[in-house]
């Protein structure tokens, strides 16, 4: 049994490697086999011509017997599959004679692998991220997850030093937490760092040396060493011009100064987008258990050790602890993952939903995309039909034709796919471009283990994308016309038009209308909504505006300072006040204002309940707007008028102000436009009963002045109270060009405050949040695959539906002859094409009548006379691709017609 | 004594006693099945190379290249254990067979 299993395996796999060995050798028996029968025949007295003839005769087609003979190894599914050279360089040749069909074809094809490609290796980045690390896979986080709270608890410092003693299976135990510092370099100005405090051993558990001088020892954790600093690349090139004498320089920390020991090498930014590191001080003295710093931790897999054991192992910690620390730690359970697993952008099933979605939605367009291409190719086909049926008339057989014509999608499929790949390549640049808003933490980086490139894995894929792309377009159309050949053959009706149009291709083009109709329309509405967005306009000079965001430093770095809640908030009030004070008397600046959002900012929404006068909304959601706090002087440094009651007096500032001031979009929107003046709203919470929700009073209406939440423009202000609120965002009006000022913004701010930091420096007219961010991408994205689909949708309909009207010709001059009036004639040819119209654009109104369900407001009257010329142009299209080869038609002789017959 | 075709599936068994006989090449084998059969066998020359193939796929024969009668490359098949192994099964199950046949063959008038 064993040993015909082998025998077979051998035989399989000699048969599939070395193929043309194997048919040599059958040749060279049977050549030796008719060379004898000839040689037997000839001693029995025929003479040696005869002989050899009918030593041939017998033993008939050699490549006959050598399929039998492959098929007798179990051969056959390989050969089925098998294509030759030959089929490759005829299908190079088919794409230079029909350069228009390779061309429309290429472009579709490199469209669909293009977007799959490219959505492929972007759900792989978010999805299964690469960390580029050494052996990176047996690198582990580990956290406490608080079960009673449901979230994680990063307070674990008195853990993370047990934890560090006990673990056998995890060397080297580091830990790290993320902060920003105000990095000030001798003569320069301060800048906002994103930082990492970092353990020696979460240095060596990462295995990545540094490019110049050293990383952290343990002694630099010490209370009482000097403090130190390793920077990164792009850090060391921007702020030291890449200075290789930088190794020993002192510089600023927020304000402490700290020598530079070491440059990490370009790439390097752990955990994330980190460009400065500093030592980790734990010291648990002092405080208790869940207490303290927040901090993650890092280890090493120990050499043989798995990430089962360590789970196992650590979860036992977690016991010990709950049972001797029942106070904190009756509900914490230890968490162990590999560090990759917890940098997932996108691990919730939501998410694997919307990501399976688009990954769904992207294979249907090159479904979609494909079988268009394969409409053209069986159209092309089927002008060869007489080639085909004489083919089959030799001896090819039905699977040697599809095979061909898979040949000739497949040479097409690969030329597409590299320039698909290419694109895709350039493309993921530029859509992590697009998305730097969306997916970056504020540094303006991605994360260290997103790089743009295309992995091996996205290039494995592409290869299933071509070889579907090409069995779609190829073998479908193959199937179909070699359908029933062997009665074509005997009905000899080769070229006589046999083949036509079945059903599936009127689905397919039914199918193709309808989308190339519902897709720009949505694009059209969501273009629409990005445009209002985009130019939503300001009611005073945004281009004289500041905007930057105040943060600073709780923990502050000098020793012994007072880190309570109450103190900071103390701190920042202070220096945020002193910027202010000494903003103002800067003869530059027009105007300073405080507030909890700025114009173009994103806006939180909420809720709200208006006491009476409301219109209905449009779900059960109920009325979502914007609303944000800001300084009583707003309007007035914006230079912005009341269209109607009053603004906030200084009297109404206060935690017990119950008054809102709302905007011309909320007057419109929510109240239909009714005097607000006197109404009262309130922010109705879940969970909570209405009665004990304040009201607040309604006491003006200002003009619009970007309060952006992704609800429309909608939106509510309540007086600032400044006490308490963090971080404070603020505009400065500036007399003379707002980034001229800015580095001046930024040495009153050190003067005031050397912890403060300034987030996000830029002109007002640059705010632009991460939302318009990514509906711009989005909007971006979608024209243009909107627009790709349209032409060549438009191109693979009227070459079809010509084609299909060509196609009947000879039938056209038979009418004719008979004598057929031309309007019956077009009756008859225009019956189908326009069949299949309807039918299309009924699909496709249907489509977009289901994609739009989700949009706010019915289309508008201009809307659908945009629909109604769309709709148009795609039956003018048709009508056009119907009409020209009809024309032709009707103009042919009818005696010449019926004799080709 | 005239020639009969080939019941169905008897070729490979056949072939299998050809070749135990001594190795030989395929030719070989049709000329050696005609002799040991007294010439009343007679093998279809398009179904040879088939049953080789698949007799070799099955591991019941093993194939080496050596020199033919006629100085020329000739591929020679021999019996593999296991092919010796399946010829001894498929002889005692013929006999069997064929015995049975034969006495239902013989059977007279009175006997039924």
């Amino acid at each position: 049994m064993f040993a015909e299993l082998i025998a077979r395996l051998r035989s399989l796999w000699r048969g599939v490697v070395r193929t043309r060995q194997v048919d040599a050798e059958l040749n060279e028996e049977f050549r030796l086999h008719i060379d004898l029968r000839a040689s037997d025949l000839v001693r029995a007295g025929m003479s040696p011509a005869d002989a050899a003839r009918k030593a041939r005769a017998e033993f008939g087609s050699t490549e006959d017997q050598v399929e039998k003979a492959r098929r007798a190894r179990g051969l056959a599914w390989f050969d089925a599959l098998r294509f030759s050279w030959l089929d490759v360089k005829l299908g190079g040749r088919m794409l230079i004679k029909y350069p228009v069909l390779t061309i429309v074809g290429g472009i579709s094809m490199a469209f669909a692998i293009w977007v799959g490609a490219g959505t492929f290796e972007a759900i792989r980045q978010l999805v299964f991220p690469v960390i580029p690390l050494p052996e990176s896979n047996r690198i582990v986080v580990m956290q406490n997850w608080d079960a009673a709270a449901n979230r994680p608890e990063f307070r674990a410092t008195h853990d993370f030093v047990v934890w560090r003693e006990a673990l056998q299976s995890v060397d080297d135990l580091g830990a790290y937490r993320t902060v920003t510092r105000n990095l000030m370099i001798t003569g320069g100005l301060a800048e906002p760092v994103f930082t990492a405090e970092m353990t020696a051993a979460a240095f060596r558990v990462l295995r990545v040396p540094p490019l110049l001088g050293r990383a952290f020892v343990e002694v630099d954790e010490r209370a009482d060493a000097p403090v130190v600093a390793v920077i990164g690349y792009n850090l060391w090139q921007r702020r030291f011009q890449g200075d290789s004498g930088v190794i020993g320089r002192t510089v600023r920390i927020t304000g402490v100064p700290a020598t530079i020991v070491g440059v990490m090498p370009n790439g390097f930014a752990f955990p994330r987008t980190q460009e400065l590191w500093v030592p980790l001080r734990i010291d648990v003295t002092g405080y208790d258990r869940r207490q303290g710093m927040t901090i993650q931790i890092v280890g090493r897999l120990a050499p043989g050790a798995t990430l089962g054991q360590a789970r196992v192992e650590l979860t036992n910690l977690g016991r010990i602890a709950a049972n001797d620390f029942p106070r904190t730690h009756e509900h914490l359970r230890p968490q162990l993952f590999t560090f990759a697993e917890s940098v997932q952008v996108f691990g919730g099933p939501e998410e694997w939903t919307m990501l399976l979605t688009g990954n769904v939605f992207v294979l249907m367009l090159l479904v979609l995309v494909c079988a268009n291409v394969g409409l053209l190719m069986f159209a092309r086909a089927a002008t060869r039909e007489t080639e085909i049926v004489v083919r089959s008339a030799l001896g090819a057989s039905r699977r040697r034709i599809v095979m061909q014509l898979f040949a000739e999608a497949l040479v097409l499929g690969t030329v597409a796919a590299l320039v698909g790949l290419t694109a895709a390549g350039a493309g993921m640049r530029w859509a992590l471009d697009l998305m730097r808003g969306e997916l970056t933490d504020g540094s303006g980086n991605f994360p260290f283990w997103v790089d743009g490139k295309l992995s091996p894995l996205t290039f494995f894929y592409t290869v299933l994308l071509t070889l579907l792309a090409a069995g779609i377009a190829g073998v479908l159309p193959g199937l179909k016309i070699t359908r029933n050949l062997g009665d074509r053959l005997k009905r000899a009706t080769a070229g006589g038009g046999g083949t036509q149009f079945g059903g599936l291709w009127t689905a397919v083009i039914v199918l193709q209308l309808a989308v190339t109709m519902g897709f720009p329309v949505v694009t059209f509405f969501v273009r629409k909504d990005a445009v209002k967005i985009e130019t939503y306009p300001l009611p005073f000079p945004v281009d004289q505006y500041l905007s930057v965001r105040l943060e600073m430093e709780r923990f502050a770095v000098e020793p012994g300072a007072d880190t309570s809640v109450a103190a900071f908030q103390a701190r920042y009030l202070a220096a945020a006040q002193e910027l202010e004070s000494r903003l103002e008397a800067d003869p530059a600046v027009a105007g300073v204002v405080f507030g909890e959002r700025l114009p173009r900012q994103y806006h939180p929404n909420n809720q709200v309940e208006v006491d009476e006068g409301a219109v209905t909304p449009h779900d059960e959601r109920g009325h979502v707007v914007a609303s944000t706090s800001v300084d009583t002087k707003y309007l007035d440094v914006l230079g912005v008028s009341m269209l109607s009651g009053r603004w906030f007096n200084s009297g109404e500032v206060g935690p017990d102000a119950r008054v809102a001031v709302v905007n011309k979009a909320f007057v419109d929107r929510v109240l239909g436009g009714k005097n607000p003046i006197g109404r009262r709203i309130r922010y109705p919470w879940r969970g909570q009963s209405p009665e004990t929700l304040p009201w607040y009073e309604i006491i003006g209406v200002a003009p619009d002045m970007g309060t952006i939440s992704g609800w429309g423009p909608a939106g509510i202000y309540h007086p600032l109270v400044r006490k308490g609120m963090y971080p404070l965002n603020v505009a400065v009006h500036v007399r003379g060009d707002p980034n001229a000022f800015a580095p001046r913004l930024r040495a009153l701010a050190a003067d005031a405050d050397v912890t403060l930091r300034l987030a996000e420096l830029m002109p007002l007219r640059n705010v632009v949040n991460a939302e318009v961010a990514f509906h711009e991408f989005w909007v971006k994205m979608t024209t243009i695959v909107s627009a790709m689909v349209l032409v060549l949708s438009l191109v693979a309909i009227y070459a079809v539906m010509s084609f299909a009207v060509s196609r009947r010709t000879r039938e056209i001059g038979v009418r004719v002859a008979l004598g057929a009036t031309p309007r019956r004639i077009i009756g008859a040819v225009f019956a189908q094409p326009l069949r299949q119209l309807g039918m299309g654009l009924l699909a496709g109104a249907l489509l977009v009548w289901v994609l739009l369900g989700g949009v706010d407001s019915a289309p508008t009257a201009n809307q659908f006379l945009i629909l109604g010329g769309y709709t148009a142009l795609m039956m003018a299209v048709c009508m056009i691709a119907c009409v020209v080869p009809t024309r032709r038609a009707l103009a042919v002789q009818p005696t010449e017609a019926l004799r080709d017959t | 004594m005239t020639s009969a075709e080939l019941l169905p599936g008897t070729l490979d068994v056949l072939i299998l006693k050809a070749v135990s006989l001594g190795k030989l090449h395929g030719y070989g084998v049709l000329l050696r099945i005609e002799q040991i059969s007294g010439g009343a066998l007679l093998v279809q020359q398009g179904a040879l190379y088939q049953a080789l193939a698949r007799l070799e796929h099955r591991g019941l024969i093993d194939s080496e290249w050596g020199t033919s009668e006629n100085n020329r490359r000739a591929k020679f098949y021999r019996l593999t254990a296991a092919g010796r192994r399946t010829l001894g099964e498929e002889t005692a199950s013929w006999k069997r067979l064929s015995d049975a046949i034969g006495l239902a063959l013989s059977a007279k008038p009175r006997e039924a």
